[in-house]
């Protein structure tokens, strides 16, 4: 099981993309566990959660090195959205970008 | 032709992606201008604004059929969308005053 955790501003633009996003595991039956968070919930979410990945959308990647600080000694690779992918929605290529980036773990 | 739902989100989408960038961009160009670095600033700056002219296009395309007499529906997702959009507007103005200072200081 993959867990994969998105982080936007309130959560909210980026459930949608979550839901894309479980469609295409599914179509794939590939195992994963993918939610999305605001920037605040984080630390929470991290004590609730195993995430395998931590991905950014374009409106909190300026955050990284704030969010980095914070991960740090947890093993948890941080990465932003493709704007693109995320302006259109896509699901499957969000997805794929995700499983690369625990791939090369 | 009005429009749907799914147009809806897809032109809501865009625009919190563009404008997102240029929100980061502006933030990434203040941190920056904090470390000195101050050719970085001017780059993540114009770099800033192309994204936030796209988004406020297709903002505006939207306006502009309201205003010709289209019938648009409520969506949640684009006052969402128009909240980022103010919020960058907002931000990019003062972040551009407070690298201003930061020259100063220098």
């Amino acid at each position: 099981m993959k867990t994969i955790m998105l982080v936007c501003v309130a959560g909210m633009s980026t459930s949608l993309l979550v839901s894309k996003m479980q469609k295409a595991a599914e179509e794939q039956g590939i195992e994963a566990n993918i939610f999305a968070r605001s920037a605040q919930e984080i630390e929470f979410a991290l004590e609730q959660n195993d995430v395998d990945v931590l991905l950014l959308g374009p409106q909190v990647r300026y955050m990284r090195k704030q969010i980095e600080e914070e991960l740090k000694g947890k093993n948890i690779p941080i990465e932003a959205i493709n704007m693109q992918d995320y302006g259109m929605m896509n699901g499957q290529k969000v997805l794929e970008q995700a499983l690369q980036i625990i791939a090369s773990k | 032709m009005t429009i749907d739902t799914n147009q809806y989100y897809e032109l809501s989408f865009q625009i919190i992606s563009n404008v997102g960038m240029a929100k980061s961009l502006a933030m990434e160009a203040l941190y920056a201008a904090k470390e000195g670095n101050f050719e970085v600033v001017e780059e993540k700056l114009s770099e800033s604004k192309k994204f936030y002219v796209e988004g406020h296009k297709m903002h505006a395309s939207l306006i502009q059929k309201e205003a010709s007499g289209e019938k648009l529906d409520f969506s949640l997702m684009l006052m969402h969308a128009e909240d980022q959009l103010m919020n960058v507007d907002t931000i990019t103005l003062l972040v551009t005053e407070m690298i201003e200072m930061y020259k100063r200081f220098k």
